[in-house]
């Protein structure tokens, strides 16, 4: 097919629910009763994965957003929606969304009072003049933009390699314990992005697809698609697949909602996944139950990971784990059994200190039981998907001598190099201690680091007001993190006043591409795409004008995300698909197409699925998995004698998107407040009361939730959410908004990553629990008063 | 005509929040007011291997079925987005077909705000006995004595004035 013909209007799929008066065949946009219906395919603002839910938007004669539909032109969501979409105008018309550039003079940080409204002008040239003198006297180096999570800005990093020209674009959670680790483990051994479960996105007829087989068994493994829609995923296609008849099995140490409807619930401890799953997979080479043509053929290694789970037998693991013996050999049969199968694997296997060997063995579940590229098992994407942003403009914008600078560069290589990432431990060392040198200036792109993504929040808070001269933040809202550290604040659009793109996975496995289309005007905002461009072209006028040549800011994310450089001409014409699926297909490592030299076979050095990794054993890990006790745990048993509990973090609701939506009322209204899970048992002995506030205590911090009392967890474990704050309080310091207050990443060290710098132990640490007489419920009322009467 | 209902497959209600969210969006109702709400019982143990956990989305006296949009052809807004797509919107005669079809479902047909339904008081003035006309002569005294029927009665004479 020609390259032009890519992109093509995906095939629907009516649901049977929908009436016979529906939008189906609608064009891109049209005229209904009196109003302008604009479909689009967003991603951000509002935070979310890069789903790219379709959407239909309602405006008036006026240019208001008057209605917002979920567009059943999509043929994965079909019309179906989550509520922080259907709440999109109470986001867009909220009277705290901030729609113009302020300033603050630097000595005001903290103060919520002292923000002063100017004109994007001022804003741009207060920049170029803080820019050109730190750099000047500290090197550009000595910029760190912040990446957050989900956001498109998250992922820009264009911002830093283009924009600012530094090497330190930087997610700032520690060990980058989101997602790449799990890309760093597919990367290093099987060359390839990310493996997807199958659900027939990608496929026109979807479910019905002749080429698709519905997936026997899928396990769910430390994941909650339901309510996260990880990476892009839609979630809810887990729920469509059930109805169709896969069954499940569910690794987790919480009773979600799936591990009540799975036919087998692994209840582990959280953080022993890998000596799970290496179980799990001795369970598999032990009973002959593996795919020996693929293992024979396609695998490199099996002896040697055979030997080495030899060491982990079920026996072993079910004392480790926690979990009946029976029903780890239970599970390893089921799942070999099925033909086809497929793993989920989600954000626990990043969120420990050996999350790296989590993701090697789940891979290694994958291969061995012949279930990669197949349909109804992991779809892999062949050559050429990956983060197309982090290696965009990279040489020409940072030149070599910077390139070699990137924080950790030297010490964390594997890290580093694969996401093109400061990283976040030695980035956070470096602002306090201004080694290996200074960091001066900051550029929060789509992220609240003290609220949501950083442990230790404090120590960050601490760190970044006390060694950024300059900060910038560029959002929609105020949030604390810009309200202590920010001297510029610059306004977003969000998706309804945007154009741009959105690949599932982020790219590293696209099943649909989506394309925004601008539906209305609000304030004075840029999106991402925009402001990386106007403030780059002021910066470094020379490198925009010589180098890049970009005519406008709209070729520039044309060129970014499309490959193309026709100013806007070819976005305007394909962005009317909406939404396209990418073209997939099954096998392809037999055929030559999961490497750039056309052979058959992977993308690894030995051109086979390294059971046993060279890329590992090259940066100096062990080439097999290894499972490592979590180090605060019963392994420390004086430890537990004053923090009891295994604490897991983070499971999210389906209210919010992290740190976001706590000002949306009707949103705030499904999960007014922070959430303690602890089971009766335990609270019983501590005394603690159904809806009672309780102090949650770690090594390392505390803070207070609310508790809801239920077997949602075992009697040695407690779960809390995470990314707490409230926009409804007094935003000065040192109050800023409560964001200490409930904040469980106070309980959350850094600096406790694994050798290749990868992981954090937020999904496994220990806590104390102690009930308390205060009582911080939300009053809803002030919550309406404040948010709920739109502008 | 034909009575239109809901049939809810709760055994995939996922507690997602849509149905809420989009209801009160469509109708633009305050927080603490919706048509529509989940409510949720579990997870609690049914055995060693098995759980109960459900979520039940119930319909409240504000659900009018998005009667705008049904009268347009189109389905309720509760139908168009739940995420699970459990909700469906019909005639009952049909829902009750896909009822017979599949446990752990249930059927409703929801009434809008059911006091005002019943419409405006008007007596319908259906006692036709007219009081006699009769002229009727007094007792000569007061019987403060009319409730005491109890054994102390005849203990205290009250009629002794």
């Amino acid at each position: 097919m020609s390259e032009d013909d890519f992109y093509k209007t995906a095939a629907v799929v009516k649901l049977d629910t929908l009436s016979d008066v529906n939008d189906i065949g609608k064009p891109w946009r049209y005229e209904e009763d009196g109003l302008t219906v604009t479909r689009t395919s967003p991603w951000s603002p509002p935070g979310c994965h890069p789903v790219g839910c379709g959407l239909k938007l309602y405006v008036d004669d006026a240019g208001k957003l008057v209605r917002v539909e979920g567009d059943e032109n999509n043929p994965v969501t079909q019309g179906r929606l989550c509520p922080r979409c259907i709440a999109l105008k109470d986001y867009i018309y909220n009277p705290a969304r901030l729609l113009h550039p302020m300033k603050r003079d630097p000595k005001e940080r903290g103060n919520a009072d002292a923000w002063e409204q100017i004109s994007w002008e001022e804003a741009f040239d207060i920049i170029k003049e803080e820019y050109d003198r730190i750099t000047g006297q500290y090197g550009r180096e000595s910029i760190v933009v912040f990446a957050g999570t989900g956001r498109e800005g998250g992922t820009f990093a264009p911002y830093s390699t283009m924009c600012f020209g530094t090497p330190n674009f930087c997610y700032s959670q520690s060990g980058y314990a989101c997602y790449t680790p799990r890309l760093a483990a597919i990367a290093y051994i099987g060359g390839t992005t990310y493996p997807e479960w199958d659900y027939a996105g990608a496929l026109p007829g979807r479910w019905d697809d002749p080429r698709y087989d519905l997936t026997e068994v899928l396990v769910v493994w430390g994941k909650a698609p339901l309510e996260s829609n990880p990476d892009g995923f839609f979630g809810h296609a887990v729920v469509d697949a059930m109805r169709r008849g896969t069954r499940l099995i569910v690794i987790d140490p919480r009773v979600t909602w799936l591990a009540a409807r799975a036919d087998i619930h692994l209840q582990l401890r959280s953080g022993t996944d890998t000596a799970l799953g290496m179980a799990m997979c001795d369970v598999i080479i032990k009973e002959d139950l593996y795919d020996h043509d693929f293992v024979e053929y396609w695998c490199y290694g099996f002896e040697q990971l055979a030997e080495r789970v030899a060491t982990m037998p079920a026996e072993k693991a079910a004392e480790i784990c926690d979990v009946p013996v029976e029903k780890i050999y239970e599970a390893a049969r089921m799942y070999a059994a099925a033909k086809p199968a497929a793993i989920q694997w989600g954000l626990a296997a990043d969120q420990k200190t050996n999350g790296m060997q989590h993701g090697q063995i789940t891979v290694d579940l994958m291969a061995i039981t012949g279930n990669l590229d197949v349909p109804g098992g992991q779809i892999l994407p062949g050559t050429g998907a990956g983060h197309n942003e982090a290696g965009f403009g990279f040489e020409k914008g940072l030149g070599e001598e910077l390139q070699k600078k990137m924080i950790g560069l030297d010490q964390y290589p594997a890290y580093c190099m694969l996401i093109l990432n400061a990283h976040a431990d030695l980035m956070l060392q470096a602002l306090e201690t201004g080694e290996p040198y200074p960091i001066k200036m900051g550029f929060y792109a789509g992220n609240n680091l003290m609220s949501c993504t950083s442990m230790e929040p404090k120590r960050w808070h601490d760190a970044i007001v006390k060694s950024l001269e300059f900060c910038i933040g560029f959002d929609t809202f105020m949030n604390p993190s810009i309200e202590a550290s920010c001297d510029i604040f610059l306004p977003l659009k969000t998706i309804a006043e945007r154009e741009g793109t959105v690949f599932t996975h982020y790219a590293p496995c696209t099943v649909t591409a989506g394309f925004m289309n601008k539906a209305i005007e609000v304030g004075d905002c840029l999106t991402d795409y925009e402001l990386c461009y106007e403030l780059g072209r002021r910066l470094r006028p020379e490198l925009w004008e010589n180098e890049f040549k970009f005519r406008s800011s709209k070729e520039f994310m044309e060129a970014l995300r499309l490959g193309k450089r026709e100013n806007g001409e070819y976005f305007d014409k394909v962005s009317k698909c909406v939404v396209s699926q990418i073209p997939v297909d099954y096998y392809k490592y037999e055929r030559g197409e999961m490497r750039v030299d056309g052979s058959p076979g992977f993308a690894t050095p030995t051109g086979r699925i390294e059971l046993w990794s060279t890329a590992f054993e090259q940066f100096g890990d062990d080439p097999l998995p290894y499972y490592e006790e979590p180090e605060f745990g019963p392994v420390d048993p004086e430890l537990m004698k004053e923090y009891p509990f295994i604490l897991t973090t983070g499971a999210r609701t389906t209210a919010f998107f992290h740190s976001e939506h706590r000002q949306i009322p009707r949103l705030r209204e499904l999960c007014p407040n922070p959430i303690t899970e602890i089971n009766p048992e335990a609270a019983k002995k501590l005394g603690i009361a159904d809806g009672q506030w309780v102090r949650l205590t770690s090594p390392f911090g505390e803070c207070v939730q609310k508790a809801r009392v239920s077997e949602i967890v075992d009697e040695k474990t407690i779960h809390a959410q995470h990314a707490w704050w409230f926009p409804e309080e007094d935003g000065n310091e040192p109050n800023l908004y409560g964001n200490f207050r409930s904040n469980i990443n106070n309980l959350l060290p850094n600096f406790h990553f694994g050798k290749l710098g990868f992981g954090a132990p937020n999904k496994c640490l220990v806590c104390k629990v102690e009930p308390i007489a205060e009582n911080y419920d939300t009053d809803m009322d002030l919550i309406w008063d404040k948010f709920g009467k739109l502008v | 005509m034909a009575t239109y209902g809901l049939l809810f497959d709760y055994e995939y209600c996922t507690n997602c929040g849509s149905c809420q969210v989009t209801c009160q969006e469509e109708h633009d109702y305050p927080v603490g007011k919706t048509g529509i709400k989940v409510l949720v019982d579990g997870p609690w143990k049914i055995n060693d291997d098995h759980w109960n956990f459900n979520n039940w989305p119930l319909v409240t006296d504000l659900c009018d079925m998005c009667a705008e949009r049904t009268a347009k052809g189109r389905e309720p807004m509760c139908v168009h987005h739940c995420l699970a797509n459990i909700i469906s919107y019909g005639p009952v005669e049909e829902l009750a077909q896909k009822l017979a079809e599949k446990p752990k479902q249930f059927l409703v047909v929801p009434e809008f705000d059911p006091i005002a339904s019943k419409g405006v008081f008007v007596s319908q003035n259906k006692s036709s006995h007219k009081a006699a006309h009769i002229d009727v002569q007094g007792t000569g005294k007061a019987n403060y004595a009319v409730h005491r029927h109890d054994t102390k009665v005849g203990e205290i004479d009250e009629t002794e004035e």
